[in-house]
């Protein structure tokens, strides 16, 4: 990767959906390395900025950049270098987890049988090892979570978005996927995480970005948020909710979005 | 809230699906419709009329066995139509009445058990007939205009169908509640898709076996009143079918209060059916749908044999070549369906060489056998390419949606969505290639083909027809993609399987007129050299123009199915 470029920038991209706007025209930028948590209420456009992100639709304006590729331009180079875990955990239910594995493999053109041993390693670190001949049709709606987290994880990509990662994971998997990902960023990658957990942002994430009705309305450390929002209370749930409230109040008055 | 109100969520469905389509495209899929319906009508009508005088038989007997034949082949379509459908609404009502998510929501509702059965019971009888009735609608319609029947008659008759299709959903209903008290009814579906299917494909044979064509013909009988008591006698004396035929029959001939005389016992049989099947949903409904939460998806891994020999070639391929293949033949043979399919594939080409290979060829003046027997090759392409379109219809169409919500894989790797195309359309031609193919190869050696020019133009439309039809299926397969289906026949009975077939109809006609100046100079007329340059001009610019005609036809689905990826958000 590049370390001049930031790991994802995104340029005054926005959605919109005939006349209504899902996502306001945002600029942000994720520096490599960087934990960022991206929070917001029901229907705040953070699932569609995820999916702007990893390319699955198209933004009605701006540009996304991933290690310095255009997505929109060169989408094989972009999206090689991300992977994406999504909030609900569709799979191909007639196959079993290594024939996945190895789907995903051949669309990332993974050389060789590393995919395999990689995909054995990451079976067993997920606790899915013994299910690992059995169809993911019978599995639990954790067990297809944590099946897609390590089909992500397959080609070590530099960069990570995640949509609602712990929705269905028993406790001992939360704590597993947290340690996953503070390892990862340890080695230097970059995750891009939206949640409604806000006890599993403040705890993982360096940088937070909150978004309300389509745009981005506060962005910066625990510590920044706080201070912005005005807030004497030292969690994430307080800020977050004294920032969406008065988001909401402004509304009216049309407060124009952060440009980060 | 009434059963009715339980059906708003799935009519406001319905009435946003039409309303997001462009009135143009709508205009011209009615246009199109109507088309194929009225050619139906109307051919089906020439033919009937036909074969209601029976001129061969002589202007006295004629008519008389010509009514028998006519009234007989209605009670057989009755009888086929209502096998037909009670399969098909065993299947529906499984998934209306059990395996539908939002069956959950509704039970969590403070509304009775009865209310929601019935309820699901309309949207199950509109998703088990309603192809059925647009198929057959003209079909029946023909019926009446070749009886004479007066203009009164129909308005009325299209109740009696109506009425009639309901007694193969009740029979259907039915059946599914009584199955579903007793055994698991998720694998209750997949037993039944394939039964379905054995039934349908045992029908075409049983028709087949029959040979009706013999009918029409006194000579196979031992004299002609064995044959007029032959004809005479109803294939079922009681039942639904017999029923609406008699009552048909007299409504067609002008009588109405006979005619209703005659659909008493139908009435009276959908009335206490009705009843009975109220009384066992209010009993049984509620029970039998929580056993069915209970029954685990039966994990079938049959045919891991063949699935490997299939997939080995692959190893050679591309690796997203290798992986889309790869999964495309395991999720095929891990379909607890698979057997019924291949079944069905199988059933389709037995019954075409088995069509083949009756034809009275031999019976023909020698004379003239040889040039009938080419002509009959070039004929043959079009049924060569309803097949193919039957088989892509049911295989190659449902693809795209068939991935399911899975595809947001597909759409955030790499691989870009021309190669996906790419990928299933090469995939899918070889099969198709292969088998239409091999079935020209068969016919050409049935007809015994003498014109070494329609030997290879079978051939050469055979192959444009594979490509085009592939290219149709898998191009319209994604522009009208559901990935929400849970079943290919549910993909392919859809208004895109809808669109498929008629656009398939209209590339086969495309290809006869094209061919039709070649074929009248290179062969009607071969006997006479060609001498001037209109003639060559002509023949050479058919060809160009099928050529470039036919990569329209494979290519613009292929881009608009490409843009509908890119365009893609998935759930």
């Amino acid at each position: 990767m590049n370390q001049t470029e930031p790991a994802i920038s995104l340029a005054g991209i926005g959605k919109h959906y005939g006349h209504f706007e899902a996502l306001k025209p945002t600029t942000l930028d994720i520096q490599p390395g960087e934990f960022f948590g991206f929070l917001g209420p029901n229907g705040a456009g953070k699932t569609t900025m995820i999916r702007i992100i990893t390319g699955i639709i198209m933004a009605s304006c701006g540009t996304v950049r991933i290690s310095g590729h255009d997505i929109s331009k060169d989408p094989d180079a972009a999206k090689r270098r991300l992977g994406y875990i999504p909030d609900r955990p569709y799979l191909y239910e007639k196959l079993t987890p290594l024939e996945y594995f190895g789907f995903v493999a051949g669309l990332y053109t993974l050389p060789g049988d590393d995919w395999k041993r990689r995909g054995e390693e990451l079976l067993k670190r997920f606790f899915l090892w013994e299910w690992r001949n059995e169809l993911i049709e019978s599995f639990s709606h954790g067990m297809k979570q944590k099946t897609a987290m390590c089909a992500a994880f397959l080609h070590d990509p530099d960069i990570i978005v995640v949509d609602e990662p712990m929705v269905g994971l028993d406790p001992k998997s939360v704590k597993l996927v947290k340690d996953v990902f503070r390892e990862m960023v340890a080695q230097g990658k970059t995750i891009f995480l939206t949640t409604h957990t806000l006890s599993v942002a403040q705890d993982l994430c360096s940088r937070i970005g909150i978004i309300n009705r389509g745009s981005v309305i506060a962005l910066g450390t625990m510590e920044a948020l706080r201070t912005q929002s005005g807030s004497d209370q030292t969690d994430l749930e307080s800020v977050f909710l004294k920032l969406t409230e008065e988001a909401s109040e402004d509304a009216v008055g049309e407060r124009p979005a952060i440009q980060a | 809230m009434t059963a009715s109100s339980l059906l708003y969520p799935n009519w406001r469905a319905l009435v946003r699906s039409v309303e997001k389509r462009s009135p143009k495209f709508l205009a011209l899929v009615t246009s199109g419709g109507l088309l194929t319906a009225f050619i139906v009508y109307y051919a089906l009508y020439r033919f009937l009329e036909y074969v209601g005088r029976a001129p061969m038989l002589g202007a006295v007997v004629g008519p008389m066995i010509g009514g028998l034949l006519v009234s007989k082949l209605l009670e057989m379509l009755y009888l086929a139509l209502f096998i037909m459908i009670v399969f098909s609404s065993v299947i529906a009502s499984f998934s209306a009445f059990y395996l539908d998510d939002e069956i959950r929501l509704l039970m969590a509702s403070p509304v009775s058990a009865a209310r929601i059965f019935w309820s699901r019971f309309v949207q199950m009888v509109v998703e088990s007939s309603w192809m059925a009735a647009a198929f057959f609608l003209p079909v029946f319609l023909a019926f009446a205009t070749a009886a004479d029947a007066p203009t009164w008659a129909y308005l009325i008759y299209p109740l009696y169908i109506a009425l009639y299709l309901l007694t193969p959903n009740l029979f259907g209903a039915l059946l599914a509640l009584s199955l579903a008290t007793l055994f698991p009814i998720r694998q209750m579906r997949k037993v039944f898709q394939f039964l379905s299917v054995l039934v349908l494909a045992s029908m075409v044979f049983f028709f087949r076996y029959m040979e009706p064509e013999k009918l029409l013909n006194p000579s196979y009988f031992g004299s002609v009143s064995n044959y007029i008591l032959n004809l005479q006698n109803p294939m079922t004396k009681i039942g639904p079918s017999a029923w609406v035929t008699s009552a048909t029959q007299t409504l067609f001939h002008g009588d109405p209060l006979l005619s209703l005389g005659k659909l008493l016992p139908l009435l009276g049989f959908l009335g206490a059916g009705f009843v009975i099947l109220h009384l066992l949903a209010r009993g049984h409904y509620r029970r039998s749908w929580q056993a069915s939460l209970e029954a685990v998806e039966n994990q079938v891994l049959g045919l891991e044999w063949l699935r490997r020999l299939l997939i080995r070639p692959f190893r050679l391929a591309s690796p997203e070549f290798r992986v889309i293949a790869e999964k495309e033949i395991t999720v095929f043979f891990r379909d607890p369906a698979v057997f019924s399919q291949i079944f069905m594939m199988a059933a389709i080409l037995f019954v075409y060489g088995y069509n083949l290979t009756i034809l009275p060829l031999k019976e023909l003046p020698s004379l003239y056998s040889g040039e009938i027997n080419d002509t009959m090759v070039y004929f043959n392409g079009p049924f060569i390419g309803f097949i193919l379109a039957a088989i892509a219809m049911r295989f190659v169409y449902p693809s795209i949606s068939m991935e399911g919500r899975a595809f947001w894989a597909v759409k955030s790797s790499p691989v870009p969505a021309s190669r996906l195309l790419q990928v299933k359309f090469i995939l899918y031609l070889v099969p198709m290639l292969l088998l239409g193919l091999m079935m020209c190869g068969i016919s050409n050696s049935i007809f015994s083909v003498t014109s070494s020019y329609l030997f290879w133009i079978s051939f050469l439309n055979v192959t444009l027809m594979s490509v085009v039809i592939t290219g149709l299926a898998i191009g319209l397969g994604t522009i009208y993609a559901r990935f929400d289906a849970d079943n290919p026949l549910k993909i392919s009975g859809s208004f895109g399987g809808f669109v498929f077939m008629i656009s398939c109809a209209v590339y086969v006609l495309n290809i006869l007129l094209l061919e039709a100046y070649p074929m009248f100079r290179l062969y009607f007329y071969r006997y006479y050299p060609i001498t001037g340059h209109g003639s060559r001009i002509l023949i050479v610019l058919s060809f160009v123009l099928l050529t470039m005609c036919s990569i329209v036809w494979t290519i613009a689905p292929l881009i608009q199915a490409r843009d509908t990826i890119e365009r893609y958000e998935p759930d």
